[in-house]
């Protein structure tokens, strides 16, 4: 069992008692990123066998980049780490995963066109001997473990048909198939609906039961308190406090997380909405697969209003939101923008007419990952003044341009000079809502404006949105956060299977009568073709 | 100015790699590495050098700008032969039609329908693609093949001067020949005014950082407004537009005629290729790599003539050069890669 480590120091995987009762130390981290960012500073996490430990901290906190320097992905410029006692260094994932560390990354690396069992068993088939043979050792070894902690994947289905949620416990199997002690997941709930959310926490637990180690990092508190056994919380890249969850409360947390009292609940206040800024009218979308994906969308937005948009993922309302914005398939029917038909019109003159758009994929679609911050913040106004001074662009201009937007929207950045990929996620969104709100649009389309975004910048992004309201603008949201949709439409949606299924101004709304919608349960019929499951 | 640093940077490293590669080559097989290098930096930088030097670089600096403008945009362009050749049949056609044209009419007229004869053979492929959806990498590629072969036939048939025997067509006027400046070609103004210009469109202009985000991230360049495919459109005529000119600038160049096969051979498109490549787009990267490599030609045959070191080397010291360069762009690359 004893295995040397790549390069590191040597440390088998002892043969303690309990077997896979690892305990991890993390003592005095550093981590210095060659752009001068201090990541992480005299960091110390202890991690107990057999607990669920959530690390939380704001956005750009440093609890990544501690979990990459855990899974081998990154070397700590000064600190330890210990298992069970004994100091080891990890040179790459592969050494940390040969000590029993493994990590469920958000994005997933997997092929679609291979089977869940192959997937897993890449580049750690059981035996060597021959292709056959570890093939079919792979799969059971699969569905064995799969069978042992409930977690319903099937080997043999291919995982290009399988759904977010499901390829998330293929990321899992990988791990444990390799033997981890201690699972990390970076932000494994972002993606998922609550449904899949609770799904996860439930194989999380059997895990922890099992004596394995689970690390959750994550922004949602309701989350922590529910399903954590003990809480580290990162601040400006040190371990502000560990705190038991059964003895503490979110407030607790969150002020541990942001150093000041935070608004969690966030409150809904009204809007006083004016004329129609946004209608559509017999909207239909296909997508490129020729899959008609909104049928028949009525609707319309006023000038002072949020029109939140609720459904589960995959019913539409991204396609809804992306066909507004004149992007994505093919579609027919009437998009009016403050009484002209839009709908014939390209994305970029319906930008021009008073659009804009904070879309779902922050990396695919609202950045350039390798460019610089200044430039992420300056596209889209690049070709008016003051960034564009005559024939040229300005680039005193771009700078002010960019330092504005940071300032106003707290994006932690050293310099807006630096790539906008190597920003944590929550400041990369707030990169993109920043420059989206600094358009003085008549519509706000926002698909997820908060995926990723620490509690004290969801209280800012919700605050500036509703401000942004209260100037005169109409603003289109969805959100998988039916918490969000309460804390900011004035009149809320519902979609399911591509159809604007029911309508209910705030007043009206409860959690109740949206969650009955979202499943296609609904007594209000707006589209006249009631969806029945 | 900072901005072309980074880009520069690898490159000098790659350099010094290189050299000390060929430098250990040179040891083994029993030759005198500072003798070799010298003999390579006099031959083509110093008094008898420079002048083959710069009549190399012309063309091949020509070809690595049609290439950068269109990768900024992260298209490439295959077509570069194809253009090259047809701007170069069109300026001496225009100079055999309109033989009576004065200078320097007679010159900006001969540039002028080559640029646009360049543009239209860079944009058939951009519409292709828009249109039909064939990949610009492949049409633009095959697009070169009949455009060669037609300009064969026409040197051969048509245009050719029965005089000499040879496959190439009569002597252009003198209004058409480009005028000296001592030992300086006027090509070269023509070409410090297209790497003026696109220095310009790339640094300056909301156009040049349109292009570069598009580059970047085209879903990203479509989502902010850009018109990406109208885009790729006029950036796939201006790389072909640079490539036509570049065409008319060599057979205005001694020996003032279409020497069927003479823009092929010497490979200026694929080494002009190279350099932007290696710069990543960049154009004052792009340049500088152009004028490297034909440096590295010219020297690498004085220091043939001159040593007992095959020329040979010098074509190996630009392969060790290309593999360690994009051996660290790629390093570089995955450094830069974010987590998570
Ligand atoms: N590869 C990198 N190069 C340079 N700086 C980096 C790199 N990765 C992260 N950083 C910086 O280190 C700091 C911590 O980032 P990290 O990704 O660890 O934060 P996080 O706590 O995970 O935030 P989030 O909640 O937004 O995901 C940030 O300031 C970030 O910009
Ligand atoms: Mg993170």
């Amino acid at each position: 069992m004893t295995r040397p480590l790549n390069g590191g120091v040597t440390a088998g995987r002892p043969q303690s008692a309990a077997p896979g009762a690892t305990t991890v130390e993390m003592r005095g981290i550093s981590k210095w990123y060659s752009n001068g960012v201090m990541a992480n500073d005299h960091v110390d996490l202890v991690l107990n066998p057999g607990e669920i430990h959530a690390l939380v901290g704001e956005n750009g906190a440093g609890k990544s980049t501690l979990m990459s320097i855990l899974c081998g992905l990154e070397e700590p410029t000064d600190g330890e780490i210990r298992l069970d006692g004994q100091t080891v260094s990890f040179s790459s994932p592969v050494s940390a995963s040969e000590a029993g560390i493994g990590m469920v990354h958000q994005e997933f690396k997997l092929f679609p066109s291979l089977t869940v069992a192959e997937n897993v068993a890449f580049r750690a088939e059981p035996t060597r001997l021959g292709m056959f043979l570890s093939r079919r050792e792979a799969r059971e070894r699969v569905r064995e473990l799969a069978d042992r902690y409930r977690l319903g994947v099937d080997p043999n289905a291919k995982v290009g048909q399988l759904s977010v949620g499901m390829l998330q416990r293929v990321e899992i199997l990988k791990a444990l198939h390799r033997d981890a002690q201690v699972l990390i997941l970076d932000e494994p709930t972002a993606v998922l609906t609550p449904q899949e959310v609770d799904d996860l926490f439930a194989v999380l637990r059997e895990l922890r039961d099992a004596g394995r180690t689970i690390v959750v990092v994550t922004h949602k508190l309701r989350e922590v308190m529910a399903f954590s056994d003990r809480i580290t919380v990162l601040r400006d890249g040190r371990s502000i406090a560990t705190l038991t969850t059964s003895e503490t409360n979110p407030a607790e947390v969150a002020h541990h997380m942001t150093g000041r009292d935070v608004d969690l609940d966030g409150r809904y206040n009204a809007g006083s909405p004016a004329g129609v800024a946004l209608r559509v009218d017999g909207l239909f979308v296909q997508n490129e697969l020729g899959v008609m994906v909104v049928s028949d969308a009525n609707f319309s937005v006023r000038h002072g209003e949020i029109v939140g948009i609720a459904g589960v993922a995959g019913s539409g309302q991204t396609e809804l939101i992306e066909s507004i914005a004149g992007l994505g398939g093919h579609s027919s029917g009437v998009v009016e923008l403050d009484g002209t038909d839009i709908h014939q019109l390209s994305a970029a003159e319906r930008r021009r007419k008073g659009i804009a758009y904070i879309p779902e994929d922050r990396r695919g679609v609202g950045s350039a990952v390798t460019a610089s911050v200044s430039d992420n913040l300056a596209m889209g106004f690049h070709r008016r003044a003051p960034l564009r001074k005559g024939w040229r662009l300005d680039r005193a201009a771009m700078k002010r341009h960019s330092a504005d937007i940071i300032e106003a929207f707290g994006i932690r950045v050293s310099h807006a000079k630096v790539e906008a990929g190597t920003l944590s996620g929550g400041n990369l969104q707030k990169v993109i809502v920043g420059r989206e709100m600094s358009h003085d649009s008549a519509v706000l389309l926002v698909d997820q404006p908060t995926r990723g975004v620490d509690i004290g910048a969801i209280e800012n992004i919700h605050g500036r949105l509703r401000a942004y309201r209260d100037r005169g603008h109409a603003i289109v949201l969805t959100s998988a956060e039916l918490s969000e949709l309460f804390a900011l439409a004035d009149r809320i949606l519902v979609m399911y299977g591509g159809r604007v299924v029911a309508e209910y101004p705030r007043a009206d709304a409860t959690e109740a009568k949206i969650g009955l919608a979202m499943a296609g349960i609904t007594q209000q019929t707006l589209t006249g073709s009631e969806e029945t499951t | 100015m900072r901005a072309w640093w980074p880009s520069l940077r690898p490159m000098l490293i790659a350099l010094g790699i290189a050299l000390a590669i060929g430098a250990a080559l040179m040891l083994i097989s029993g030759s005198n590495p500072l003798q070799a290098y010298g003999q390579i930096i006099v031959g083509s930088l110093g008094p008898n050098g420079w002048a083959a030097t710069l009549s190399l670089a012309i063309p091949v600096i020509g070809c690595a700008l049609a290439v950068s403008l269109p990768l900024r945009a992260g298209l490439i362009n295959l077509g570069g032969e194809g253009q090259l050749v047809g701007g170069g049949i069109t300026a001496v056609v225009v100079g055999t039609y309109f033989a009576d044209l004065p200078f320097p009419l007679s010159l900006i007229l001969a540039i002028g329908a080559a640029a646009l004869v360049g543009a239209v053979i860079g944009f058939v492929p951009a519409i292709m693609e828009n249109k039909l959806g064939v990949p610009l990498l492949i049409s633009s590629l095959l697009l070169s093949y009949p455009i060669v072969a037609v300009t064969s036939f026409l040197v051969r048939f048509v245009l050719l001067d029965k005089g000499t025997g040879l496959p190439q067509t009569e002597t252009l006027p003198a209004a058409f020949q480009m005028p000296q400046f001592g030992k300086v070609t006027g090509a070269l103004f023509v070409l410090i005014v297209i790497i003026a210009v696109v220095i310009v469109i790339d640094r300056m202009l909301p156009a040049g950082f349109e292009i570069r985000m598009t580059g970047l991230n085209r879903k990203f360049s479509g989502y902010s407004g850009v018109a990406v495919s109208r885009m790729t459109l006029w950036v796939m005529a201006a790389g072909g537009m640079i490539a036509g000119v570049t065409g008319a600038l060599v057979v205005t160049a001694f020996p003032f005629r279409f020497v069927d096969g003479a823009l092929i051979t010497p490979a200026y498109v694929w080494t002009g290729l190279l350099a932007a490549m290696l710069a990543r787009a960049n154009p004052v990267g792009a340049v500088v790599a152009a004028v490297f490599f034909s440096a590295l030609q010219v020297g690498g045959a004085a220091m043939e003539r001159e040593t007992f070191v095959p020329r040979e080397l010098s074509s190996i010291l630009q392969a060790v050069i290309i593999i360690v360069l994009a051996g660290a762009i790629a390093l570089n690359a995955r450094k830069k890669q974010k987590v998570a």
